[in-house]
């Protein structure tokens, strides 16, 4: 009987420890699919499935938070795939974030990454859609390759070109490759201009010493460069001239209006300038008055020996002659 | 002689035609036999759910007998489960280091164990121990005529040796597997740890992630079958042995031919229904 006991005990113990092992490989393998914890299910739109599959990881910044749950065929151009994340990363996932479809290394399953945007906009909510963005296809890729390689082989066919110029000594790279004549002149060259570098280094040298010789407190250059009312003067002069320079502006532009409106034909000196009628007319006028002014000469004349008027007339000469007198006198 | 004598293309013809004859006899002889033997075990195995179906139910046997069969036989499977464990990583590194690929061993080992390695191995193990056990015991029983005894007494001795022994079989074998699973792992984890410096809880995360349901459901549901077959085909071969000490070995050799055949026919059929369920 004791035996018995001990026999169903150890069963117990095998059968137990068993079924807990049994039991812990399938949370470990439900929980890696999100079957226990807390969820919320959001999607994307794809143009390429790229074979992704159902129970396919979701990474966000490398890390997995959920899976692929569905893959709904929408129309031929248009797949949306729906997705459950852990409901603890709703708070990191925000809806600007962008989803893409990327494979686990080079030989590793599908996968969805998605990748945090800008960080302005709220979080996701269940059964919010994300922005998704399409990668390049493998024959794409392969495509960009192939047009790469043609490329590279143009490249490499000019570059063979070049090196056997440059190694021939053609153009100016390969002149200054192969040329010693040419180095010589360089190296020549180079010489002089450490001459010239020196020569004007002394010059500086000279040139310091004498700034260092001007006498601050009395010459004309010292005065210039140190006295501070001379230059607040200066300052002064320059504002006046300045002001003197705006005002002339001024003066330039009222000159130019008038010019201009002169030119235009406004104005009584324009009318005056310009008015060829008026001239005419001017020049009649001019010359009735002066046929007027003989005319009254005449009648002066003819008042002077009327009977009426003549008496007045040699009174006037009288006074003039008494002025005259005095004068003389 | 005669027939040659007359003439040697008659004999040729004749004599091809018996050879023939013979031929044909003993292959439809044995396609009887196996037939027979077919229709047998399944009136045996129906035999067996009408019996386990109906009280009374021998639960202190089922117990003993699970005890006997699961306990008994942790220490091999273990032993084994390990070993193939220890060589299936040690085999498969040269391969992997050569593809550049030796990070997806715990991929690899991980998923051929627990969906295939693992079950099949356990249940061999157990074909070759516990079929080969039932057969000599029951066939045993039956030479000394106690089963004989044991009906002439009033007891049912399928549902008391059959019945108990056929559940405990297909109940204890999914447990066998799993420990038979875990210490393959372990062993693979150890090689991998020694050899190439991976962690412990590296390899078992990488294993963890590596599964899926598809790989751990069929695989367990296969488990029952393999321990309902083992211990059916045990009962089957014991039950119906021959008279005399020479058909107890040989109940208990073909229990493990015929346990472990069936094996693999099942094992194929279950890989077949797997795929359609999960598309592996």
């Amino acid at each position: 009987m004791a035996k018995t006991k001990l026999e169903n005990l150890k069963l117990g113990i095998f059968v137990v420890v068993g079924t807990v092992l049994l039991v812990i490989a399938a949370y470990l393998i439900g929980n890696k699919q999100n079957m226990f914890g807390k969820t919320i299910p959001i999607s994307a739109i794809f143009k390429n499935a790229n074979g992704i599959q159902l129970g396919n990881n979701v990474r966000f910044s490398g890390i997995n938070v959920g899976t692929v749950k569905r893959i709904e065929m929408i129309n031929d151009t248009v797949i949306r795939i729906h997705m459950i994340i852990e409901e603890k990363m709703q708070r990191h996932i925000r809806k600007d974030a962008v989803a893409s479809i990327g494979s686990d290394g080079l030989v590793g399953s599908m996968l969805i990454n998605i990748v945090p945007g800008e960080g302005t906009a709220t979080h996701i909510g269940p059964g919010d859609e994300l922005k998704s963005l399409s990668k390049v296809a493998t024959q794409d890729m392969l495509n960009t390759l192939s047009l790469t390689n043609i490329n590279a082989a143009l490249l490499t066919e000019d570059l063979l070109k070049v090196s056997q110029s440059l190694t021939q000594g053609k153009g100016t790279f390969g002149r200054l490759l192969n040329d010693t004549l040419m180095a010589q002149e360089l190296h020549q060259t180079i010489t002089n201009l450490k001459h010239a570098s020196s020569q004007a280094s002394s010059m500086i040298a000279e040139m310091t010493a004498l700034v260092k010789q001007v006498d601050m407190e009395k010459s004309a250059a010292g005065v210039l460069l140190k006295d501070s009312i001379s230059g607040e003067k200066m300052l002064s002069i320059i504002a006046h001239l300045e002001n003197s320079s705006f005002e002339i502006q001024k003066m330039s532009e009222n000159l130019h209006s008038v010019i201009g409106e002169f030119k235009e034909g406004k104005g009584t000196l324009n009318y005056l300038a310009t008015d060829t009628t008026l001239v005419r007319q001017l020049e009649t006028t001019m010359e009735n008055v002066t046929q007027g002014v003989q005319n009254f000469n005449e009648v002066t004349e003819a008042l002077k020996h009327n009977f009426l008027t003549r008496r007045y007339f040699r009174k006037l000469e009288r006074e003039q002659k008494k002025e005259d007198k005095k004068a003389v006198d | 002689m005669i027939l040659v004598n007359k003439d040697p293309l008659t004999f040729l013809y004749l004599y091809g035609y018996r050879i023939g004859n013979e031929y044909f006899v003993t292959m439809w002889s044995r396609l009887k036999k196996f037939f027979i033997e077919t229709g047998d075990l399944s009136f045996f195995a129906a035999r067996y759910f009408k019996e386990a179906l109906k009280p009374p139910f021998e639960f202190r046997e089922l117990l003993r007998q699970c005890y006997q069969m699961g306990n008994r036989s942790l220490f091999l499977v273990g032993i084994t489960g390990f070993i193939i464990g220890l060589v299936l990583t040690l085999q498969s590194r040269p391969t992997l280091i050569q593809f550049g690929a030796v990070s997806w061993m715990p991929n690899m080992v991980g998923i051929s164990i627990v969906r295939e390695v693992g079950p099949v191995i356990t249940a061999l193990i157990c074909a070759g121990r516990i079929a080969s056990g039932i057969g000599a015991e029951l066939g045993s029983m039956r030479v000394t005529e106690q089963i004989d005894a044991m009906e002439v007494s009033g007891t049912n001795p399928f549902k008391y040796l059959v019945v108990t022994r056929i559940l405990a079989t297909t109940l204890m074998l999914p447990i066998l597997v799993v420990f038979g699973d875990l210490l393959a792992l372990y062993g693979s984890a150890l090689v991998e740890n020694i050899k190439g410096g991976v962690s412990f809880q590296l390899y078992f995360n990488t294993v963890f992630n590596a599964l899926n349901f598809s790989d751990l459901v069929p695989a367990t549901i296969k488990s029952f079958f393999f321990g309902f077959i083992i211990g059916l085909v045990g009962c089957y071969k014991g039950y119906y042995c021959k008279k005399g000490t020479a058909g107890v070995g040989v109940a208990a050799n073909t229990a493990v031919v015929m346990a472990s055949l069936l094996l693999f026919l099942v094992d194929f059929i279950a890989v077949f229904i797997a795929d359609i369920f999960y598309e592996l």
